[in-house]
């Protein structure tokens, strides 16, 4: 669906983007992380051809991506807002039009939206009446107006509260089902967790890390398990001997513990419950798995330090 | 081409339904019209009314006067001498205003005099000299010479010798032609200062309210610019029409009620002080509405796409509202600056300075005008389309050179503007 080739970008002396290639496959949603300044909304800019990159290119469908195909692509920017003075209907009529929709279909698509979110008594009201959540919803809604096949939405999820994150939430997943394809810039990493298919890490204007979710998580987990139980700490502690280590524990209290354990030599999770089972009774366990946010703080970390002694040498 | 039309669409239908708009549509041409009455009443302060007595020892009058009933001047009849002093003080004179002296000898000297006790407005005094003059005529030509009033206005109209330039024998270059053609090019530049502001308005709100974002996802910087200022003049051409309606309908007005024997050719002959109505006459006679229509159309198009450009690009360029003050000041200066150059070409048409006015972009919107209005020499008129088409390519230059600005500026938010930064950003492409 979308494909970046090796995408640079400087402004002047600084190095915004820097050789980042990424693919985006039809029907998956793409998470693109990185801390503030990294380039995202630079490399954000340039698929929406607000820019354009100084090196490499950037192909939609297989094309090379021109203006003309921004009609099949929705933009939520970052720095979003509508005009205040307008009625919700004047601004999905407005802006359907600059993405090539007729009047009807701009009509018919909006109040499918509207129906959707359940707010069709908002369509005469101008925007300056509405509430900042009510608005963004607007907002979402004159991005999806057009039924894009490729979404980009950065932090699409900033100033909605849980409630609305869901909705916005099942309501792209819905659209991934139909064969959207969506890259999603954000800081919510429970978002990205929830949502995305695979995420791209670009830190200091490159691309350090990209990769399934799943697998991300799995390449970096630490061999550590959760036990949540209650009974004897102690007879607990002596079970684990040498076969297992505890690495951390919380008292609930009425006696129910928290621990992290790692398994050593040859042990396995099963084995673990299985002396478990024998001191107390197990409530839960888990393996832990690093979370995005963990994996962003580690990779982010790690990039900068490496930078910085490269620099020194 | 098709984006940049339905921005212009969206500004114009915000424009149009704004309220500051319809007032400015309705009220404005208003106040025009409203100088316009109070330039044509010349003088009048306020509505004088006066009562004027003629002391006419001999009934050479028969006590009768204008055959028009004029609402402001009531005439009475005495038929004796009144001396002055008696007039000045006696209690029984105090309701008169003015004593005209008509005594036996006006027949053959043709002089008479009026006395006043305050100075009268002018267009009083004209009317009073025209009303009084006319009916001596009528005695004159009946009495003495025995004429029919016809012959008689025919025989006693003067021969005039009139002085014309070569190049221009039917005398339309006249200095207050010129100040007609001020007025059309100050009129492009108030609305090129109101409509330019309202650029720089709207681009800037557009900027802050961080729309721009997602317009710029779908238009092309340029189209966006474009779309704008067209969408804009769009809105300005709209009250332009409203105006130039009200305007001609009051001024038709004015003609057909209030103004209608100053524009009555026979009369203008027989007795008129020639200065008097020289305005009215220029307004209804001697300017040739429908060629100095066109090219003030053409001229207000090109003037405003040229500066249009000049504002929007400092809306582009500026971090916050009160930002850009500091570039407008100098954009004002330059506006206040073609405006005296019209002023200054009026005054020396013929200098080599009008002549780099004439041409210069800045300037050429208004000293065409003036230059238009008081005539170009035969054969010369390639002047005027030459300033046009010089005025076209540099608006469309300054457009270009814009767009980038435009492009570089939009996204930034909340910085300070600096001229190196301007600079900057005109390289990048």
């Amino acid at each position: 669906m979308l494909l970046l080739q090796q995408v640079t970008k400087r402004f002047d002396r600084k190095m915004a983007v820097d050789e980042v290639s990424l693919t985006l496959d039809q029907g998956e949603i793409v998470g693109l992380l990185g801390p503030n300044g990294a380039g995202k909304t630079t490399l954000i800019r340039m698929i929406n051809q607000i820019i354009y990159p100084d090196k490499g290119n950037i192909r939609f469908k297989g094309e090379i991506m021109t203006q003309e195909h921004l009609k099949y692509v929705g933009y939520l920017p970052e720095e979003r807002g509508l005009y205040k003075n307008m009625t919700v209907e004047a601004h999905a009529l407005f802006l359907g039009a600059l993405r090539g929709m007729s009047k009807k279909e701009a009509l018919k698509s909006l109040d499918f939206w509207l129906e959707k979110f359940d707010c069709l008594d908002w369509r005469k009201k101008r925007i300056e009446t509405l509430s900042k959540g009510m608005a963004q919803k607007v907002q979402f809604i004159c991005t999806v107006l057009h039924d894009p096949d490729l979404l980009i939405l950065d932090e699409p999820f900033s100033g909605f509260d849980p409630l609305n994150v869901e909705l916005i939430q099942a309501e792209l997943i819905a659209m991934k089902k139909r064969g959207k394809t969506i890259l999603i810039s954000t800081h919510n990493m429970k978002s990205v967790e929830e949502i995305c298919d695979r995420v791209a890490l670009i830190h200091q204007s490159k691309k350090i890390v990209e990769g399934k979710v799943a697998v991300l998580q799995e390449e970096r987990k630490t061999g550590l398990f959760g036990l949540k139980f209650s009974g004897s700490m102690i007879g607990f502690v002596n079970a684990l001997w040498t076969g297992f280590e505890l690495v951390d524990k919380e008292e609930l209290g009425d006696n129910r513990f928290l621990v992290k354990v790692r398994l050593r030599g040859e042990n396995t999770f099963e084995d673990f419950l299985k002396i478990s089972l024998k001191e107390v009774k197990i409530e839960a366990a888990w393996e832990i798995l690093p979370s995005m946010q963990d994996i962003f703080i580690q990779e982010v970390t790690h990039t900068t330090h490496q930078n910085e002694t490269t620099h020194e040498k | 081409m098709k984006n940049s039309w339905i921005i212009a669409r969206r500004e114009l239908m915000e424009r149009i339904k704004s309220r500051s708009f319809l007032f400015m549509a309705f009220f404005g041409p208003i106040v025009v019209l409203g100088i316009t009455y109070s330039i044509f009443k010349l003088g009048g302060k306020e509505q004088q009314k006066w009562n004027v007595l003629i002391a006419d020892k001999g009934q050479l009058f028969d006590n009768k006067i204008a055959s028009r009933e004029d609402p402001s001047i009531t005439y009475s009849f005495i038929n004796d001498y009144v001396e002055i002093e008696d007039f000045a003080s006696n209690p029984k004179f105090k309701d008169f205003d003015a004593l005209v002296e008509i005594n036996h000898k006006i027949i053959s000297n043709k002089a008479a005099l009026l006395f006043y006790k305050e100075k009268p407005a002018f267009n009083m005094s004209v009317n009073i000299r025209y009303q009084v003059e006319r009916r001596l005529e009528e005695i004159v030509a009946t009495e003495q010479y025995k004429l029919s009033l016809r012959d008689f206005r025919s025989i006693k109209q003067p021969l005039t010798i009139g002085f014309r330039n070569v190049y221009d024998p039917y005398n339309t270059a006249v200095d207050l032609a010129g100040w007609v053609g001020l007025f059309f090019g100050a009129f492009i530049f108030l609305f090129i200062f109101l409509f330019g502001m309202t650029i720089l308005r709207a681009v800037m709100r557009e900027k802050s309210s961080r729309i721009v974002e997602i317009l710029l996802a779908t238009v092309s910087p340029k189209a966006l610019l474009i779309g704008k200022i067209i969408g804009i003049g769009l809105s300005a051409l709209v009250q332009l029409v409203i105006w130039l309606l009200v305007v001609s309908l009051g001024l038709y007005f004015f003609r057909q009620t209030i103004f209608i024997d100053f524009s009555d050719p026979s009369m203008l002959t027989a007795a008129m002080p020639s200065d008097y109505n020289q305005f009215v006459e220029l307004v209804f006679d001697r300017i040739n509405f429908v060629p100095m229509i066109s090219v003030f159309a053409v001229f207000f198009v090109l003037g405003y796409l040229f500066y249009g450009a000049f504002f929007a690009a400092l809306g582009a360029v500026s971090g916050s509202e009160s930002d850009g003050q500091q570039f407008l000041i100098p954009l004002i200066a330059l506006l206040l600056f073609a405006l005296y150059s019209g002023y200054f070409v009026l005054m020396n048409p013929e200098s080599s300075l009008a002549v780099v006015f004439h041409y210069l972009p800045f300037t050429s919107p208004v000293v065409v005008m003036v230059k238009f209005a008081m005539g170009y020499p035969p054969g010369s008129a390639y002047q005027l389309y030459l300033s046009a088409i010089i005025l076209f390519v540099s608006a469309f230059l300054v457009l270009s050179l814009a767009g980038r600005l435009y492009k570089n500026g939009l996204l930034q938010y909340g910085h300070a503007v600096r001229l190196s930064t301007i600079l900057r950003w005109l390289k990048r492409n």
